[in-house]
């Protein structure tokens, strides 16, 4: 909770940061039947999507071990391809700033807009601007930031986190979109069809590029060995941020940078593949400088922001560092059990899913993230879609050690006492095998006892939480060790 | 390999017309036009696009057509490519096989917003520039000693979108229709 | 006669020893002598799940203690084999002696169908059982140790058994041990919707070679929808009629 109070002190406009209240948030998803339908199309169509396209490959295990070799080589030589991309990007004739965090970035765009006399800046997707709350800070400082994937610019006129990575407005009912677009994106007559909701944000958002002064998008690879960044789409809206403004700022955090063209190449085929099923996405530019003296359009600058935001920091530590791996295709929110059924909304921040459930705490600590990473059956699948070679659950297991030895007694409610006490005699236990079957047997009797197992059902804790909407275990009238025993005796007797 | 590269551009429907002469390539510009209802067309001067003899096209049809040496300033242009235009017509450094991509790279003769602002785009292509994976053509535009170009763009089907409710179309904020045209020349 | 060692995870002794005993039974069926050592306890895996490493490392060494001079162990669960073939090397990698005895004994513990089917080479145990069936594929088993197809196979050849397609087999069941009860709300939306796909399968009993994933399934199928089933594969392997 630090990080946010102290952003709150500097007077800075907060972003909505709201880890902590992932169970509660939870728990009101799972009653969104609308959002649950969508949520189903993510779970069932497009881990199909993704398979598919990955058969295009002659080896799919190859390509994705492949993509992860990459990404685990640039989180190893971090610091180098940072400091090369920098000098070549400055050499192509960009102008590359590095911001320590969120604030500073802030502080540099705003500034940059300003001097320029920007009025609006049109965006394209970008997580990191989201992570640090660009837009809030451009509109407090009187510039308009308009989003303009179309997943983003609904969400930004609804006042709304993203639902998914990918479709962060994939669930928002038609009948929503055409009341907001009427009120707040010029559009006349109301409609309930996509494709005409969707061309009304076409003319509305075409003015805005068509007389922007600034472009602001994200970096999806940021090439080492050229200086080059390069933008993925379907849309073309980062294109025309690209194309039409005089002044291009694209902002990165560091773990952005590929070493060279070849594996970009490579992590551009898996990235669309992994992410939507597609072979590539509709456009890819890659962009080496701005423009050049006799391009009519283009960029007469290009700003490039590299924001570290605690970064470097998580970076110290070896195992946290595969965090940095993170291509965010989204791959992992569409296999996994728990998002398909909650949604982006409980997590909270920019980051959904299991890529977010690594990220977040590691940025904005344990002690607001827990049931971040807490939320996991460990089912393994995200792992295995992942072409960044990321372990979730294996990190939210070293997550749990790391906060285990953190804990302070005094400092917890009484379920978690009562867990803890649990664990201790547990552990006292398990080396002694005798007293451990005692305690069996006394457990089965406890259980069989309503006079002890219904109070048990209504204090909170384990038995509570699993009578919710399960039968409790009932225990057998011999454990297996009694069987066993049983059965010696039986055959010795013989 | 160029049957892959027609399969993939039509899965993305896009159109695709195979002429073997220059000249054959402005009669199917001219009769796009017409069917298209296509009236003003922005163009590259790149040197794929002057190998057709443009001039004669808009003679011959009637069709207005403009590159950027035709406008004053850079808005000017701007507001031609955004307000006025109905198609965009550029060559194509490489077109790659492995997904249908065409492959721009961005100069004085090649402007960004021709291939992204107006709803058509049409693409001229010679077979000769056909490679089979992405790999050719980055050799070929990053390993040079010389200055690397401003923007490359990889273009593959016509914009599209399913940010609402899932529901997918063409033509979100570049064009809606592609239309490829392979040169045998 | 060969020997081979029983490693029953605490989850059976408790409350499923019908497990343990379907296991004795197959066993001594396919020729074998099975023994138990009856100083097993837990094999750790809820302190390593759930950080708590100074009373995980306690039950590896005892575990390791206890299994030693097996030449065989057999468990029939896959999360318990997990922790033993590859949470135990991580965890007691700090103390080379008892890493390396832990690596040595994962080489020898196997979870049921896998040792039937890949070391045995048994396919069939001449059980029969009259039923429509679908398999809920374990996380553990599926996507750690490999078990996916052996599992299946010595279904398939139970005699009478009608093996049906399963939608979404792989996907978890919301067990995921300390997450069924730290965040119940999402759990019962999992086993509810693999449920689902069990009653639209039309199948009358659920199949599963995971103690967990089956006090799982069960209590939800007692409370909710009384009239199906959930079977561990050892039980099914065993039936006669």
């Amino acid at each position: 909770m630090q990080r946010f109070y102290a952003a709150r002190a500097e007077g800075y406009p907060l972003v909505k940061i709201n880890t902590h209240r992932f169970k509660e948030i939870a728990k009101e998803e799972l009653k969104n039947t609308y959002s649950r339908g969508f949520l189903d199309i993510f779970s069932q169509f497009f881990p199909i999507l993704r398979k598919n396209a990955m058969e295009s490959f002659s080896d799919p295990q190859e390509a994705l071990e492949k993509s992860a070799a990459i990404r685990r080589d640039v989180v190893a030589r971090l610091p180098q391809l940072l400091d090369a991309f920098e000098n070549n990007a400055a050499n192509n004739g960009a102008k590359v700033i590095r911001v320590k965090d969120g604030r500073e970035a802030n502080t540099v765009i705003v500034n940059l807009a300003k001097k320029r006399g920007i009025q609006y800046v049109t965006k394209g997707k970008s997580m990191v601007t989201e992570e640090i709350g660009l837009n809030q800070a451009l509109q407090a400082n009187g510039i308009d930031a308009f989003e303009s994937d179309l997943g983003e610019f609904i969400t930004q006129l609804l006042d709304r986190p993203p639902f998914h990575i990918v479709g962060p407005a994939m669930n928002v009912p038609v009948e929503e979109i055409s009341d907001i677009f009427i009120q707040r994106a010029e559009m006349k007559t109301p409609t309930l069809d996509p494709v005409e909701l969707g061309h009304a944000a076409r003319v509305y958002l075409r003015n805005k590029f068509h007389h922007a002064g600034m472009g602001i998008t994200g970096v999806n690879m940021a090439v080492a060995d050229t200086g080059t960044i390069i933008n993925v789409e379907n849309e073309g809206n980062i294109r025309m941020s690209k194309s039409s403004p005089k002044t291009q700022v694209s902002v990165m955090t560091l773990e952005k940078v590929v070493p060279d063209m070849q594996d970009a190449l490579h992590l551009l085929r898996v990235l669309c593949r992994s992410c939507t099923g597609q072979k590539l996405a509709a456009y890819v530019s890659m962009d080496s400088g701005p423009k050049k003296t006799n391009e009519i359009d283009g960029p007469e600058e290009l700003f490039i922001i590299i924001v570290d935001n605690g970064r470097s920091e998580l970076y110290k530590d070896i195992q946290s560092r595969q965090a940095l791996q993170c291509i965010r295709c989204g791959a992992c929110l569409n296999t996994c059990p728990v998002y398909t059924k909650i949604g982006g909304y409980p997590y909270g921040w920019a980051y959904s899913g299991p890529m977010g459930q690594v990220l977040t705490p590691l940025l904005l600590g344990f002690e607001a993230t827990e049931d971040l990473f807490r939320a996991c059956t460990r089912c393994g699948a995200c792992r295995d879609v992942c072409p960044a070679g990321i372990d979730h659950p294996k990190m939210f297991q070293a997550f749990e050690t790391r906060r285990q030895e953190r804990k302070k007694i005094p400092g917890l409610n009484r379920e978690e006492m009562i867990i803890e006490m649990g664990f201790v005699i547990w552990g006292w236990l398990v080396t002694r095998p005798r007293l451990w079957e005692l305690t069996a047997r006394l457990t089965r009797k406890a259980l069989s006892l309503p006079a002890l197992s219904e109070p048990l059902k209504r204090i909170d804790g384990p038995v509570k939480h699993w009578t919710h909407s399960r039968t409790l275990p009932h225990p057998a009238s011999q454990t297996f060790r009694e069987h066993w025993k049983a059965l010696k005796k039986a055959e010795y007797d013989r | 390999m160029i049957d892959d590269f027609i399969k993939e551009i039509t899965d993305q429907t896009g159109e695709v017309y195979r002429v073997k002469k220059c000249d054959e390539a402005a009669e199917t510009l001219v009769n796009i036009a017409q069917e298209k209802q296509i009236i003003k067309l922005i163009a590259s001067t790149d040197s794929v696009i002057r190998r057709i003899d443009l001039a004669g096209v808009a003679a011959k049809s009637g069709i207005e057509i403009r590159t950027a040496g035709d406008f004053k300033d850079r808005d000017a242009f701007k507001a031609y490519a955004f307000e006025h235009a109905d198609a965009g017509i550029t060559g194509v450094d490489y077109g790659v096989a492995e997904s249908g991509t065409l492959c721009l790279v961005h100069d004085e003769n090649q402007p960004r917003l021709v291939s992204l602002a107006p709803l058509y785009h049409i693409a001229l292509l010679p077979m000769k520039h056909l490679v089979p994976t992405y790999e050719q053509a980055a050799a070929q535009i990053f390993s040079t000693n010389a200055a690397l170009p401003s923007q490359v763009s990889f273009i593959t089907g016509p914009s599209m979108t399913a940010d609402i409710q899932a529901t997918s179309f063409k033509g979100m904020h570049g064009p809606k229709h592609l239309i490829v045209i392979l040169l045998g020349c | 006669m060969q020997t081979v060692s029983l490693f029953i995870p605490c989850l059976v002794d408790l409350f499923l020893p019908r497990i343990g005993e379907a296991t004795i039974k197959l066993l001594r069926h396919l020729g074998l002598s099975p023994v138990y050592h009856e100083t097993q306890t837990c094999c750790g895996q809820p302190a390593i799940s759930t950080g708590r490493t100074s009373q995980a490392v306690r039950a590896a060494r005892h575990f390791i203690d206890v299994f030693k001079n097996d030449e065989i162990i057999v468990c029939p669960s896959g999360s318990c084999v997990y922790t033993v073939k590859y949470e135990y090397p991580e965890l007691l990698k700090n103390d080379p002696i008892l890493c390396r005895q832990a690596a040595e004994i994962g080489k020898r513990t196997f979870e049921l169908s896998q040792f039937m089917v890949d070391v045995l080479g048994v396919n069939t145990t001449g059980a029969s059982f009259h039923c429509q069936a679908v398999f809920h594929e374990s996380c553990k088993n599926l996507r750690r140790l490999g078990i996916s197809e052996q599992p299946k196979k010595l279904i398939e050849n139970v005699s009478g058994t009608m093996l049906l397609p399963l939608k979404e087999a792989d996907v978890c069941c919301g067990f995921g041990g300390a997450f069924s009860v730290q965040f119940p709300e999402i759990s019962e939306a999992i086993v509810e919707q693999k449920v689902r796909h069990f009653i639209d399968s039309e199948a009358d009993v659920l199949i599963l070679s995971e103690p967990g994933c089956l006090l799982n399934l069960d209590g939800y199928l007692k409370l909710k929808h009384p009239d199906k089933k959930a079977m561990h594969l050892a039980e099914v392997l065993c039936r006669t009629g």
